[in-house]
């Protein structure tokens, strides 16, 4: 049963991806609301008979299709409970996504449509792999279709933010590729030449068999792929340029999943197979994260355009996550996963706000908008809520991860009493902790300007006496929009809003889904953090003079 | 039950500014109690009530519905909260546990299971009862004076005011009653985030929106030093539960070990989000620009309830507190210069409504002084009697606003006892004023003086000061709380009508989007004030606010009847309560008038200290009221003159101008930090876009087309023009630069 579901996740999208490639125009949005729809519900199946919920295992664990024989390539799909659960918020977010889409595409719609039911199959992949190979196959595939959803369908720089989103990713996801490929070599030839690409097998015989500076190396290299993704300071700068050209629900699935595909990366990859790696360079890590939180909080500060201050809080909040997972104890970890799937959510929705907003107005400058409480209250209670949830108000989903991630840093402290060793520490956390005021600053400052004051709209746009009549741009065709928030508007944002005010309250059953994950996950940290804080290295002091000469001869281990 | 309970009791070793021989307080241990579920009641009905009002605005309800489910389920909750302090019996604190919240466990490369424990339960001791008592109970009245003050607005804003209200009763609700610190917290914020809606309620008004902006941004500063206290109380002690902390605390104070760096940390951070939630130095400027909000706002959630969270923090974590020997001795002074500052900036305000917000930053530094030197009971009694004189006072300018057209200008009303309809005002605003001037026998007397008495019965060098400094705020309380009165309500009866802005919450609402489209709007609700100012008649309160008026008069004189009780030899009620709880101190500090035979204020020639203190702060306070008397009611242009006097010289001419100013506290944050910040996320903007996508990102993906180009370009006299460029690139970002600073931000 569960192992149906779980290909029925992957084999659907695909479908209705071909199905919809297929369907007249007109019905292309119907056919793929519809399709999202049934997989959602497919995926709440798959939640439903989930095993690994309590003991942080993987399920289902059959063997899968093995593809390539000779290279040990499986199509093994399975996740543990965080990938199920940035499953569950995938398909969550994807029906809202293409409802939210419906009168903002007009043209080419069949093609759109086709594209997010295809992104949404690479992302599930990505959450479902238990093969290096898939997971890298699907991990790169979702640049495909979100290329094309940025190149038509974005704003009026959409190529050169399209070309530098594919080629920026692409060039950081070689260089993971490489150190997957380099820890299956070694595995290789440890084994005697019978390949394998199973991710438990890569990690485990990574994280024993290779030598400490081998695991620093493999750690950069995987790092270099997913720190693009997730983005972390400073390869950061094609997010901005990305969501500010995207199409709405291009943005809200990139912020939404996309950029957790790089979080779950380094979790489900990085952190099992090259702790040593990690441990290493957890500092250098850690602090590009609180740059990151601190420099992007700043730069939030003085946008003028709102979707593009929104992209930049997505690289200060991940910076926050980050930093729960480099913090390597449970508390920070847990907080990093529930971190995921909230600023998914939060984001989403303030994606989903300001593109509604895009759709009447055609613009989200803040300088020329403004006061709109005044004429749309049911928008400005949704925007305002979202704003709450980003900044991490506590009852809603924000709240709780922010939280552990900064106490997870705080703690991490080489002689902490409380027994969690861990090599940041409380001045880590207190000036990470400085984004939380930031957050503040900026979020509100976006909320003063839009929401609140005297009413501000574009010139030219009419004042609301009746919103049929037309609008003087004639460049753009009335949306037929009402001047507040249409039945479906408000039908996309309510279950947002109510899944965040039903985690605020209600996050345990997460949180002891994700702990037993995390617990496995980080099982090898505790000693090697003693280690590192005992001895100030876990290279040794002769090959960490020049890694380099070691990496020469990689397999001089054994 | 009670049996074990009292053999677990936790035994708490408080430090030595409280005297020699200080010996053991007991916290008892916490029970269970699940009978007691009902409680939850006071978390619940506020809840429902602002869902039920988001439903109203929702479906736009254009009436009085809203206020009117407010003011029921407010007054349910004060009920349901009276009911639980007369059955719930006095032992030992009760935890009634309603459901799971933050729970999880791991036992990473360990084989303990550690727990992460945060459910949402409830710690009810007396403290947390005397707490609610005053919150559910003035929020109702409050909420009942609001449903007549905001009539303006019904089907408008009202849904969204009545809802904002509930959403504070809430989270002050689980601020105090919350049973450990991270439903504190959520409690904390989500006052904040009430705070910030109601500030910015007339969202028209973009100084309402830089207030409530500018609210949430300070109280966030503050935030984060709870959030770093309560990770350091995690590392400390395992738990953030009161229970489990006051028994992890028995196990390990003693004061005589010193505490690791970690733990004598606990209370700095702690004191930092107290400052910031109770508007002290040096986060204490929000506060009076928080009376941008609707009064009655500023009545309740400004004056007597969510502002005294972080007196709630500190007495609750006391304990804490009195690890660190030097935590204490902090909160005194900062609390003790706060009341000196903020009391001289109150006496150079016009406006009636911040005279009372200063006034209250004031008060609050009293209290922080009392728990600085070490009454617990002192501070927690001023806090319960300035609720009601403060939220007394606050009312009577929010009546006095509603009926003069929004006018708050002390310099443009005078008489107005005289003026019909103004009688309960006047006559309520006078009580309110006795009290907050600590008048003798009042209040605010007898608790304003069991701080400052025991600031000189402490004996210690630093205290006695701090007294003498609380003595001299008294004389200026007095004397500024009196110019309000007798240039409002004394004096020849005379008035100007305000600008209709404030006062009826809306009228102003239209003004700024220019006049070409405004008149047609429906929300131009046309009252009284806009009739031309000829005819224009101030209009007295109706039943609501002249009932609420009296009651919250009422109860404002009833709350020296604890101090009466003290006086004729039974337990003062206030204390009781309070030594009953973690707040409770090792020795009624009563004991200590006796020993100081020789105290600082011995040449009144009273040996016992308490004596003493009333006779002095009667006689400053009379004195500031005399001083009052004669430049606001007998000879009013003498009080333009002392100020033009000072003014001309030029060595006093700065201490008016700093005092009208604010002490310039606004622009040295501005300076400080708002100016560098913005220009920082100017360079850093242009870096990130210039520096790291321009130059290196796409400089890095040019390298390849480049390399092939390099060695063309040479002859082509293209040089010159880089360097013009060059120059002209830099001459812009000087000229940039330049531009930011002269605009701010």
């Amino acid at each position: 049963m569960l192992s149906t579901l779980t290909s029925l996740l992957l084999i659907l999208p695909l479908l209705a991806a071909g199905l919809v490639a297929l369907s007249p125009e007109r019905l292309s949005k119907w056919i793929a609301t519809a399709a999202t729809l049934v997989i959602f519900a497919v995926s709440i199946a798959f939640a439903w008979s989930f095993t690994g919920w309590t003991d942080g295992s993987i399920a289902p664990r059959e063997l899968g299709l093995s593809i390539m024989p000779s290279l040990g390539v499986n199509l093994s799909l399975g996740a543990d409970a965080v990938g199920a659960m940035l499953i569950l918020l995938t398909t969550f977010l994807m029906p809202l996504a293409m409802i939210g889409s419906f009168t903002a595409v007009k043209e080419r719609e069949r093609e759109y449509y086709a594209w997010f039911l295809l992104l949404q199959a690479a992302m599930l992949g990505v959450f479902l792999a238990r093969d290096a190979i898939v997971f890298y196959t699907a991990y790169e595939f979702t640049l495909v279709p979100m290329y094309f959803l940025i190149a038509i369908y974005g704003g009026a720089e959409r190529r050169a933010a399209s070309i530098k989103f594919f080629l920026y990713t692409f060039f950081g996801s070689v260089l993971t590729l490489s150190g997957v490929i380099y820890i299956a070599a070694q595995n290789a030839a440890a084994a005697g030449s019978a390949w394998s690409f199973d991710l438990a097998t890569l990690a485990d015989f990574a994280s024993t068999k290779l030598s400490p500076t081998q695991q620093y190396w493999v750690f950069i290299l995987l790092m270099s792929g997913f720190a693009v993704k997730v983005p972390l300071f400073p390869v950061h700068t094609w997010l901005p340029l990305a969501h500010d050209q995207a199409p709405t629900a291009g943005s809200v699935i990139l912020a939404g999943t996309l950029l957790k595909l790089g979080t779950y990366g380094i979790y489900r990859i990085a952190l099992p197979a090259a702790p040593v790696g990690v441990v290493e360079l957890n500092q250098f890590f850690a602090i590009l994260c609180i740059i990151g939180i601190v420099y992007t909080a700043l730069i939030c500060w003085v946008q003028h355009d709102a979707k593009k201050l929104i992209a930049y809080s997505s690289v200060s909040h991940l910076g926050f996550c980050m930093l729960g997972l480099f913090s390597l104890n449970s508390i920070g970890a847990t907080g990093s996963v529930m971190y995921m799937i909230n600023h998914g959510l939060s984001t989403g929705a303030l994606f989903l706000c300001i593109g509604m907003i895009y759709e009447r107005y055609h613009t989200k400058d803040m300088d020329q908008l403004g006061g709109l409480f005044k004429r749309m209250p049911v928008w400005s209670f949704f925007m305002v809520f979202f704003t709450l949830a980003s900044l991490g108000l506590p009852g809603l989903n924000g709240f709780i991860g922010e939280f552990l991630c900064l106490m997870g840093c705080f703690t991490a402290e080489p002689h902490s009493v409380s027994g969690y060793p861990g090599v940041l520490g409380p001045w880590y956390a207190l000036v990470a902790g400085s984004g939380l005021v930031l957050a503040a600053m900026y979020l509100l400052i976006m909320l003063g300007k839009l929401v609140w004051g005297p009413l501000k709209e574009p010139h030219g746009h009419d004042h609301g006496h009746g919103h049929g009549h037309g609008h003087d741009h004639a460049a753009h065709s009335d949306s037929g929009l009402p001047t507040d928030l249409s039945a479906r508007e408000v039908g996309i944002l309510v279950p947002l809003a109510v899944v965040c005010l039903a985690i605020g309250f209600f996050p345990k059953p997460m949180l002891t889904a994700i702990a037993p994950s995390v617990d496995q996950t980080l099982a090898k940290y505790p000693k090697l953090v003693e280690q590192y804080a005992h001895d100030g290295s876990l290279i040794k002091p002769t090959t960490a003079k020049d890694p380099r000469v070691a990496m020469a001869q990689p397999s001089s281990d054994k | 039950m009670i049996e074990l309970a009292s053999l677990s009791t936790a035994a708490l070793h408080l430090p030595a500014i409280l005297g020699e021989g200080a010996h053991a307080v007991t916290i008892p241990s916490a029970i269970a109690s699940p009978e007691f579920a009902w409680a939850g009641l006071i978390l619940l009905l506020p809840a429902i009530s602002a869902a039920l009002c988001g439903l109203c605005a929702a479906f736009g309800v254009k009436s009085k519905l809203p206020g009117a489910i407010t003011a029921i389920s407010l007054i349910a909750a004060f009920a349901t909260t009276l009911s639980l302090y007369l059955k719930m019996p006095a032992d030992a604190p009760r935890v009634v546990h309603l459901f799971d919240w933050i729970d999880f466990s791991w036992k990473t490369g360990g084989a303990t299971w550690t727990q992460f424990l945060a459910p949402f339960s409830l710690y009810i001791d007396s403290l947390t009862l005397l707490w609610m008592l005053f919150v559910t109970g003035l929020g109702s009245l409050i909420a009942i004076y609001a449903t007549e003050y905001m009539e303006a607005d019904t089907g408008k804003g009202y849904a969204r005011f009545f809802g904002s209200v509930s959403i504070f009763l809430f989270a002050m609700g689980s601020l105090v009653m919350g049973g450990n610190l991270i439903l504190l917290y959520l409690g904390w914020e989500g006052v904040g985030l009430a705070s910030y809606l109601l500030i910015g309620y007339y969202y028209n008004r973009p100084s309402a929106v830089a207030a409530a902006k500018k609210a949430f941004i300070m109280n966030r500063i503050g935030d984060l030093g709870l959030a770093l206290g309560v990770f350091l109380i995690w590392i400390n002690y395992g738990t953030l539960e009161y229970d489990g902390i006051f028994k992890a605390l028995a196990h390990t104070a003693d004061p005589a070990s010193g505490a690791s760096w970690s733990a004598a940390m606990i209370p700095y951070c702690l004191m930092l989000g107290a400052f910031g939630k109770s508007a002290q130095i040096p986060l204490f400027v929000w506060l009076p620009d928080a009376m941008e909000g609707p009064t009655p706002v500023s009545a309740l959630i400004h004056a007597a309830t969510m502002v005294t969270a972080g007196l709630y923090l500190i007495a609750r974590t006391y304990p804490l507190f009195a690890l660190e020997p030097h935590a204490l001795t902090v909160v005194a002074i900062v609390g003790c210069s706060t009341a000196f500052v903020a009391a001289t900036i109150g006496m150079a305000q016009y406006d009636i409504k911040r005279v009372m917000a200063y006034s209250t930053v004031s008060q609050l530094g009293y209290m922080f002084l009392g728990l600085g030197v070490g009454t617990t009971f002192g501070a927690v009694y001023h806090v319960f009697t300035h609720a009601f004189f403060k939220a007394l006072l606050f009312l009577c300018c929010g009546a006095i606003m509603h009926g003069m057209a929004g006018q708050l200008d002390l310099r443009k009303m005078s008489g107005l006892r005289n003026v019909k309809g103004f009688g309960v005002i006047s006559w309520t605003f006078l009580i309110g004023c006795l009290c907050l001037a600590g008048f003798p026998f009042t209040a605010g007397f007898f608790s304003k003086d069991s701080i400052i008495a025991q600031a000189f019965a402490s004996g210690n060098p630093t205290f006695v000061t701090l007294g003498w400094l609380a003595l001299l705020t008294a004389f200026l309380t007095a004397y500024y709380t009196f110019r309000v009165w007798f240039r409002v309500c004394g004096g020849p009866t005379k008035y100007e009508p305000g600008d209709e802005m404030h006062g009826h919450d809306d009228h102003g609402h239209d003004h700024g989007n220019g006049h070409g489209h405004g008149h047609g709007h429906d929300d131009h609700g046309h009252g009284h004030a806009a009739h031309g100012n000829h005819e224009w008649h101030p209009h007295g309160p109706r039943l609501a606010i002249n009932g609420v008026l009296l009651v919250i008069c009422l109860g404002a004189v009833l709350a020296a009847v604890p101090a009466y009780m003290a006086m004729r030899g039974e337990a003062n009620w206030v204390e009781t309560m309070v030594q009953h709880s973690s707040a409770a101190l090792p020795s009624a500090e009563h004991g200590h008038g006796g020993e100081h035979a020789h105290h600082a204020l011995s040449f009144t020639g009273i040996e016992d200290v308490h004596k003493a203190t009333s006779v002095v702060a009667s006689t400053v306070g009379i004195l500031g009221i005399l001083i009052a008397a004669y430049f606001h009611l007998l000879n009013r242009s003498a009080a333009d003159k002392l100020r033009q006097a000072l003014l001309s010289n030029s060595l006093t001419r700065w201490l008016p101008l700093a005092m009208e100013n604010k002490w310039y506290v606004d622009e040295v944050y501005h300076v400080v930090f708002r100016f560098p910040a913005s220009v920082l996320g100017h360079v850093f903007h242009f870096i990130d876009k210039h520096v790291i996508d321009g130059f290196v990102v796409n400089g890095g993906a040019r390298v390849p087309l480049e390399v092939g180009r390099l060695f063309q370009p040479l002859y082509n006299g293209a040089l010159q023009g880089y360097a013009a460029t060059m120059a002209g690139g830099i001459a812009l970002i000087a000229a940039w630069v330049f531009w930011i600073w002269l605009h701010g931000s």
